[in-house]
């Protein structure tokens, strides 16, 4: 039997630090990641000299990003590698740096996601098989017809899908690291420009650019460092998988999300009633409906209901995307998943100033990526 | 005139509709689509299991709407796209030649093809229309 994480080493988070996302611009990538790098090691309380390897998660800023930064701020020999993982990057990132943690090969890893709005280059340009539409692999094109399904068969209406925009938007607008920073009425996100169906582009997931890190450390590192054991969010799961052979209309990122959201559940030792705060893949309001039944947060079909209900709101059962999410915090693919790390921990620390949820004790962290892959993670503050 | 995506269909003889190009799997014996030279995704036989086969181009419409944003490249909106069930089991979004006021849940569409012009080239590409106005 394989073993899960919480069965090896534990992993606590102990710094973490971001560079604000924004629109494509001419910021220097090493710019980004180095200030959310110096970050996290303020917050830890660490030097560079410290950190044994680097996940680097990221997509558009070419090969070998890792020691083209880090020579910057110390050539200390440390193990580097880089993931690209589309969307979920920044996910693996952190994953590969709790797994050499909890398996005992080093006792400080670093992931850290950054990126620029790249070429966008996709690998099923290169699978040589055309579609029938060209919007066949546009996963928002896919989202904006279960839409429309929705709508008649649970009565989901454009108002609905308008009010996740809506929320992350104003969850966003006191979060100095967002890219939106700007609250905004339901009305607006109404009768933004419409993208796809209903779906209007306050709905949707911005373009940019930007940095997260995020330092894991075993105890072993915890004693030796002196490092603040008050501050430090444990890793209890991590958990990833992929999509299998489609059923009917469910979209295949919905079966892969819900599969791993059970599954590292399991290997976390909880249940989605226990979770105060969760970071999921909003990259079109839709989608924040769908996952927040997929996770059990609230039974299937009764998202929308969830929603308008408040229960997903900061100061509600479990706060939704209080960051924001990839609608409103933003989504420049190698940070993003790193960006939830940061989120949660602040939350658990109970560290998130007006987007504080209160008494925040376990928070899951749950990405997609295109394929569609899904990677979840679980924490807990001890 | 040339077909837009000859990998994916082909006229039929009286070149009034479009026949799309699947595969059926001489292991499993599933079918599927788009016809792939790389194996056959339902059990993971080789290519060498896998031949063409013909489907009429009926489809059974499961859901549609109207695209308003440039979301890929190749298109020029608004176009209509759906989902559709070109066979049991197999489910492929798809471009109509109508607007959305022409269209109905569970109507049966029918592939036929539409000239477009692409590259500079007038091609026929694959469009779906309801099959009562073939
Ligand atoms: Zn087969």
């Amino acid at each position: 039997m394989p073993v899960t994480l919480r069965e090896l080493r534990p992993v606590h988070v102990i710094g973490v630090g971001m560079h604000r996302y924004q629109f494509p611009s001419e910021t220097p990538y090493i710019h980004m990641g180095l200030t959310a790098l110096r970050a996290a090691l303020t917050d830890a309380g660490l030097e560079f000299q410290a950190i044994e390897s680097a996940h680097v998660g990221t997509t558009g800023c070419g090969m070998a990003a890792g020691r083209v930064m880090f020579r910057h701020i110390g050539s200390t020999g440390l193990a580097v590698q880089q993931i690209e993982n589309a969307s979920a990057s920044g996910s693996f990132a952190f994953a590969n740096a709790c797994l050499e943690v909890a398996s005992g090969v080093r006792d400080v890893a670093l992931a850290i996601g950054v990126d620029k709005y790249g070429d966008q280059k996709r690998a099923v340009t290169k699978e040589g098989i055309n579609r029938l539409s060209d919007t066949a692999s546009v996963p928002l094109v896919k989202y904006a017809l279960l839409c429309r399904t929705l709508a008649r068969e649970k009565g989901l209406s454009a108002e609905d899908l308008a009010r996740v925009g809506w929320k992350n938007h104003n969850n966003a607008s006191t979060n100095p690291f967002a890219q939106f920073q700007k609250p905004r009425t339901l009305e607006q996100v109404l009768n933004s420009t419409r993208v796809a169906g209903d779906l209007t582009s306050l709905q949707c997931t911005p373009r940019g650019e930007g940095a997260a890190a995020a330092i894991v450390v075993s105890d072993d590192a915890m004693r030796s460092f002196g490092l603040n054991a008050a501050r430090a969010v444990r890793v209890l799961s991590s958990t990833a998988g992929s999509e299998t052979l489609p059923q009917g209309r469910e979209p295949g990122s919905v079966i892969a999300a819900r599969d791993v959201a059970l599954r590292t559940y399991r290997e976390a030792g909880i249940t989605a009633q226990d979770l105060d705060v969760v970071e999921l893949h909003d990259a079109f309001s839709i989608e924040e409906i769908l996952y927040t039944e997929a996770f059990g947060l609230c039974p299937e079909g009764h998202g929308h209901h969830y929603l308008r209900e408040g229960r997903s709101a900061i100061g509600g059962e479990c706060a939704v995307n209080s960051s924001g999410g990839l609608i409103a915090q933003g989504h420049p693919l190698g940070p993003t998943g790193v960006g939830q790390i940061h989120e949660i921990v602040r939350q658990l620390r109970g560290e998130n100033g007006d987007r504080q949820q209160a008494n925040a004790r376990i928070g899951m962290a749950h990405m997609i990526g295109l394929g569609s892959v899904a990677i979840a993670h679980v924490l807990r503050k001890d | 005139m040339k077909l837009c995506k000859p990998d994916l269909y082909k006229l039929s003889d009286d070149g009034r509709t479009m026949l799309l190009r699947a595969a059926r799997c001489s292991r499993c014996g599933g079918l599927s689509f788009p016809a792939a030279n790389y194996g056959c995704p339902l059990c993971g036989a080789g290519p060498e299991c896998c031949s063409e086969e013909a489907l009429s181009g009926e489809a059974r419409l499961l859901e549609f709407i109207t695209i308003h944003g440039k979301v890929a490249p190749g298109i020029t909106p608004p176009i209509v796209v759906g989902e559709a069930e070109l066979a049991p089991g197999i489910i492929e979004e798809i471009e109509l030649a109508v607007p959305e006021e022409a269209l109905t849940l569970d109507m049966i569409v029918q592939a036929v093809p539409i000239p477009i012009e692409r590259d500079e080239e007038s091609v026929l590409a694959c469009r779906f229309i309801p099959k009562g106005a073939l």
